[in-house]
C-alpha cells in the first residue's frame, strides 16, 4: 500500500536553516504585542498576512496563495489572531526587510504585526524565506528560512505558524502535526476508517481501507505509526497501522476495544484487552509481548492514557459503579479516583504538560472537562467527546455532532476543524512531526 | 390459528412447487424467515431455517457481513433478541424468561452453533460502549449456561454502538438498540 503523503515520514531535507534574524543587537526584542495576547482576557492579535513575493523571476501565485492559505488558517485556529488577509494584493513590493516596508500602510490596515516574504527555486528545491514584524515598532521579531520540494511547503508554512506562536507566546505552536481519527466518509455509511488531516482539515486521506471498523487511534512518539482497534478479521483485535511501510499489523490475538497506546518513550504499550466480558489493563512490549497485567477486576477497565513521564496511567473504569476516571502509578500498581463530578466519565487525554487530564462527562449531552491531576475542581472547555490533546498542551481536539472542533484549553477559543464528508469522531493530535 | 396457517403454508408451498416444475417463469420469493421460524417451535431444528439465515463459521467473515448490513435484526432463526436497560447489563426478568426460551431451543438444537452479539444506545461513548457491550453478550452466555447449554455452542461479540438495529434518536429505538442479538452460525 502506498505510503500516505507527508504523514509521518521523516522529512531530513526539509533543512530548517535557522536564520533567526533577530533585530535585538542592543538586548531582547520588547515586543509590546507579545505581551497583549497572553494576557487572560487578551484581545486577539490583528495580524497580516502579506503575499509570497517571487524572489527570482518564475513565480506561481498558487504556491504564495497556498503558504498563506495555511499559515492564515493556523493563526485563526491558534485563537489568538485576527488574520487581515492581503494575500491577494497585487502590485505588492517585493520588500522583505524592514527598510523597504511600508509599514504605515499595514499600520492603516489595523494590522499590529505583519508576516511577509518570499520564495524561490534553486534547481528542484524550494526556498521559502518568510518573517514576522512588530508593524508599530517597525522591527522585524524573527524569520526563517526553509529549504526543500515543492510538496514541502504546507510543512513549511505550519512550521512558521509555530514559530508565529513561539514568539508571540513564548511557546512552541502545535501545528506541525497531524490529527488521526475515525470516520464513515467514502464508506458505505456503516464502515469506519482511520483517516488522516492535517490541521487546516484540509488534506484528508484515509489510512485503512478495509470496509470494516476500524476505531479508536492513538500515536507513537515518532509520529509514524498508529494503534488502532480493527474488526477485520473479526475480533475484534488492537493492530498498528505503519505509515512509513505502509499496511497494518495485529499486535496481539487477543480480543480489545482500545486500540494500543505507546509510553512518551516508545518502550511500552498499554491496551486494554476483554477476557469472559471483563475489559483489563495490560502492559505489552511495543512488538505485542504480555509483560505485564495491570488490572484484576471483574468490570470495564478501559481507553489508557500516559502521563508525559511515564510513570502513571489514567484510564476509565466501572469498579466504582459507574464509568469514571481513575489514575494508575504504573510501577507500584497503586490506583485513586479522579473524576467524582457526575456518575458517566469516559475517554481519558493526559496533557502533555502533564499536570491537567481532560475527559468525557456525560450529563445530558456529552461535554469535555479537564482536571488537574493532582485533583479539584474540574472546567468544562465545550461540548464534544473523545478529547485529544496538541504537542504543546494547549489545544483539545475533540468531536461534537460528527465534525472535529478544536478548543484552547481556556476555553476561549472554539474552533471547527473538519465538517462535511462524513461523521468524523475519536480525533488523536499527533506529536510534533520531525 | 396456527394449525390452518401452516396447512395454508403447506398449500402455497405445493402450488410453488408445481409451478417451478411446470416451467412457469415466474418467480415468487421464499417465504421470510420470521414467517417460517414462528414463536420458535422446537423441533424445527436447523432445516426450518433458509441457508440465508446462517452467517459464516469463520468469525471473520460473519463480521464483515455484520458490517456490511446483513442480518441486523434478523439471521438468529427462532431465538430472540434480550433488551437491557440504560447503561445495564442485568438481566431483566423479561430477558430471562426470553432466554428460558432460546436456552431450550439451542440444548434441542445442540449441533447448532450461535453468535452472541452484545450493542448498546448511541448514548455513551464508543469504548465504553464496546466493553459493556461486551458485558451484555456474556451476562446472556453465562445464563444460558446456567439453564444448561454447552458453552461450546456459543461464541460472544461486541459491536458497542456501531452496528444499531435503528438509527432514530427516540426513547423508543434507543430501547431496540441495547440488545443482546443472536446470529446462527454455518459450521
Amino acid at each position: 500500500m502506498k505510503t500516505l503523503d507527508g504523514s509521518g515520514r521523516v522529512r531530513r531535507w526539509v533543512a530548517v536553516v535557522s536564520l533567526l534574524l533577530l533585530l535585538g543587537r542592543g538586548g531582547p526584542v520588547e515586543a509590546q504585542i507579545k505581551l497583549e495576547i497572553t494576557e487572560e482576557g487578551g484581545r486577539t492579535l490583528p495580524i497580516a498576512v502579506a503575499p509570497l513575493s517571487p524572489l527570482a523571476e518564475e513565480g506561481s501565485p498558487r504556491l504564495s496563495d497556498e503558504f498563506t492559505g495555511v499559515l492564515a488558517r493556523d493563526l485563526d485556529l491558534s485563537g489568538y489572531f485576527q488574520v487581515i488577509d492581503r494575500s491577494q494584493d497585487g502590485g505588492e513590493s517585493g520588500g522583505v526587510t524592514p527598510e523597504s516596508i511600508d509599514f504605515q500602510r499595514w499600520a492603516d490596515l489595523g494590522a499590529l504585526a505583519l508576516v511577509k516574504g518570499g520564495f524561490l527555486f534553486e534547481g528542484d528545491s524550494l526556498v521559502v524565506e518568510v518573517r514576522l514584524f512588530d508593524v508599530a515598532q517597525r522591527k522585524q521579531l524573527g524569520g526563517k528560512r526553509y529549504r526543500g520540494e515543492r510538496r514541502d511547503l504546507r510543512r513549511m508554512a505550519h512550521r512558521f505558524a509555530d514559530q508565529i506562536m513561539l514568539l508571540l507566546t513564548g511557546e512552541l505552536g502545535p501545528f506541525d502535526s497531524r490529527i488521526a481519527f475515525v470516520s464513515n466518509r467514502g464508506g458505505s455509511g456503516r464502515t469506519k476508517e482511520i483517516h488522516l488531516t492535517d490541521l487546516t482539515g484540509t488534506q484528508i486521506s484515509a489510512v485503512t481501507r478495509d470496509r470494516s471498523l476500524n476505531l479508536s487511534p492513538g500515536w507513537n512518539p515518532p509520529a509514524n505509526k498508529i494503534g488502532f482497534c480493527s474488526y477485520r478479521q473479526g475480533g475484534p483485535y488492537p493492530y498498528i497501522f505503519d505509515l512509513l511501510a505502509g499496511g497494518q499489523k495485529r499486535l496481539i490475538a487477543a480480543v480489545g476495544y482500545s486500540g494500543g497506546r505507546w509510553s512518551p518513550d516508545g518502550s511500552l504499550m498499554a491496551v486494554s484487552l476483554e477476557q469472559e466480558g471483563n475489559s483489563d489493563l495490560f502492559l505489552l512490549s511495543p512488538d505485542g509481548r504480555v509483560l505485564r497485567r495491570l488490572t484484576e477486576r471483574a468490570g470495564i477497565n478501559i481507553s489508557p492514557t500516559w502521563s508525559p513521564d511515564g510513570q502513571s496511567l489514567a484510564f476509565c473504569s466501572n469498579r466504582g459503579g459507574g464509568p469514571q476516571i481513575y489514575v494508575m502509578n504504573v510501577n507500584s500498581g497503586n490506583v485513586r479516583r479522579l473524576t467524582f463530578r457526575g456518575d458517566y466519565n469516559t475517554s481519558p487525554s493526559w496533557s502533555p504538560k502533564g499536570d491537567v487530564i481532560a475527559y468525557t462527562m456525560r450529563a445530558g449531552g456529552f461535554h469535555i472537562m479537564t482536571t488537574p491531576v493532582r485533583g479539584g475542581e474540574p472546567q468544562e472547555l465545550a461540548q464534544g467527546e473523545d478529547p485529544s490533546w496538541s504537542p504543546d498542551g494547549r489545544y483539545v481536539v475533540f468531536s461534537s455532532r460528527g465534525r472535529l472542533r478544536i478548543a484552547r484549553k481556556d476555553g476561549r477559543s472554539v474552533k471547527q476543524l473538519t465538517g462535511g464528508g462524513g461523521d468524523d469522531t475519536s480525533p488523536a493530535w499527533s506529536p510534533r512531526l520531525e | 390459528m396456527r394449525n390452518t396457517r401452516m396447512w395454508s403454508w403447506g398449500i402455497v408451498g405445493v402450488f410453488l412447487i408445481a409451478l417451478t416444475v411446470s416451467g412457469c417463469p415466474k418467480k415468487t420469493p421464499p417465504p421470510s424467515e420470521s414467517e417460517l421460524g414462528g414463536t420458535g417451535a422446537p423441533g424445527l431444528g436447523s432445516q426450518g431455517l433458509g441457508e440465508k439465515g446462517l452467517a459464516p463459521g469463520d468469525s471473520e467473515g460473519r463480521v464483515k457481513e455484520r458490517i456490511a448490513g446483513e442480518h441486523d435484526t434478523s439471521g438468529g432463526g427462532p431465538l430472540r433478541d434480550v433488551f437491557f436497560d440504560y447503561d445495564s447489563f442485568d438481566l431483566s426478568q423479561e430477558a430471562r424468561d426470553t432466554l428460558q426460551t432460546d436456552a431450550n431451543w439451542l440444548k434441542q438444537n445442540s449441533g447448532t452453533k450461535v453468535e452472541i452479539e452484545g450493542h448498546c444506545d448511541e448514548r455513551g461513548t464508543v469504548e465504553y460502549n464496546l466493553a459493556l457491550g461486551a458485558k451484555r453478550a456474556k451476562a446472556v452466555r453465562d445464563y444460558l449456561v446456567t439453564l444448561g447449554v454447552s458453552a461450546g455452542q456459543i461464541s460472544t461479540i461486541s459491536y458497542g454502538e456501531e452496528l444499531p438495529a435503528c438509527r432514530e434518536a427516540t426513547e423508543s429505538c434507543w430501547q431496540q438498540n441495547r440488545r443482546v442479538h443472536f446470529l446462527l452460525v454455518n459450521r
